[in-house]
């Protein structure tokens, strides 16, 4: 159980450290190098910087506000 | 309560010697108790600390105030107390009538159902008395510590819960909800008495107002080990529960 637990650790650990110098480099590094360069396929056009994230951020808030309310409901019924 | 004195280098011994009461709330351990009680005996003995243990029984339905007498009588009346009480009454005020039966100076409070294992506590003496500390905290969360008996779902959780805590409330260790911990006898109860809150809460409510107080903490690595024989579940509402309680600290906290 120890053994599979730390493999999954050290992969999030890994996921998050790609997305971290991705998101990075696509904000800070991209917009200062010239627009027809070859690394620049790699990285979406730039608005979708600001979308996924405010996506992300909206979708999880709803998930948690909704966790949270169906467990208070379910609190209250049981009372 | 007599304090050692800094100031005071010119002694070459302290004036009290250190007892160490370990107080015991139990409730159904009538199978743990003997081995926890062992356990205690052999660890400390090695390290020729002076110990007694107090029990907090609440009136558990299996026998387990007649356990705790029988191994009166094996350990002696000065090693090993009990208090029986006429039922569950919360986690504070056990450790508060246990501190009334206490005579040692300093108090270590543990779980009895051996999630906690006694060869810790000569650790932590040795720590206050390094750091000259009035509280040393086992932690989980730092190298060396950690957890025995968990999935990745109950891990996670914890370590999220006490993220959040620890954002909110900033209490300076880095494991809010452990219970295995050494206290001066005077800091405990005075912490106890300023706590309002309950279950998991209480224990974090501890290390926010000690911190707030001023005490120095010191951390040591522990290992939990989650109940040997079952299964121990963490449920969606006890999970709200701790969010709501540990917001409630973080607003009325002055």
């Amino acid at each position: 159980m120890g053994a599979s637990d730390k493999f999954i650790g050290f992969v999030m650990l890994l996921f998050s450290i790609f997305v971290f110098a991705y998101y990075t480099t696509w904000v800070i590094v991209t917009p200062f190098i010239v627009s027809d360069h070859w690394i620049q396929q790699y990285f979406l056009p730039r608005e979708y910087g600001i979308i996924i994230p405010l996506v992300l951020l909206v979708v999880g808030i709803t998930a948690i506000g909704t966790f949270l309310g169906l467990v208070m409901i379910k609190s209250k019924k049981n009372k | 309560m007599s304090t050692k004195n800094r100031s005071d280098k010119s002694s070459s011994s302290t004036t009290t010697k250190d007892k160490y009461t370990i107080i015991l709330p139990t409730y159904k351990e009538r199978e743990n108790l003997p081995i926890i009680i062992w356990l205690i005996s052999t660890e400390l003995e090695k390290c020729f600390i002076d110990y007694e243990v107090v029990i907090v029984e609440d009136n558990s339905p299996d026998g387990t105030l007649e356990v705790a007498q029988q191994l009166q009588k094996i350990y002696g009346e000065d090693k090993i107390k009990i208090l029986s009480r006429p039922g569950k009454m919360g986690l504070g005020s056990a450790y508060m009538d246990g501190i009334k039966k206490s005579t040692g100076n300093w108090v270590i409070l543990m779980d009895a159902d051996l999630s906690h294992h006694p060869k810790f506590i000569p650790q932590f003496i040795e720590k206050q008395k390094k750091l000259d500390c009035e509280i040393v905290t086992g932690t989980r969360y730092q190298s060396g510590g950690g957890v025995f008996g968990w999935n990745l779902y109950r891990k996670l959780t914890s370590r999220v819960a006490n993220y959040i805590a620890s954002v909110l409330l900033t209490p300076g260790v880095s494991d809010l909800t452990g219970s295995f911990r050494l206290y001066r006898k005077d800091v405990l109860e005075k912490l106890i008495t300023q706590n309002k809150s309950k279950g998991y809460v209480f224990q974090v409510e501890m290390m926010v107002r000690a911190n707030q107080l001023g005490y120095q903490i010191g951390e040591v690595p522990i290992t939990f080990v989650d109940r040997i024989f079952g299964v121990s579940n963490l449920d969606s509402g006890e999970i709200v529960g701790f969010l709501k309680s540990v917001l409630n600290l973080f607003m009325n906290i002055e």
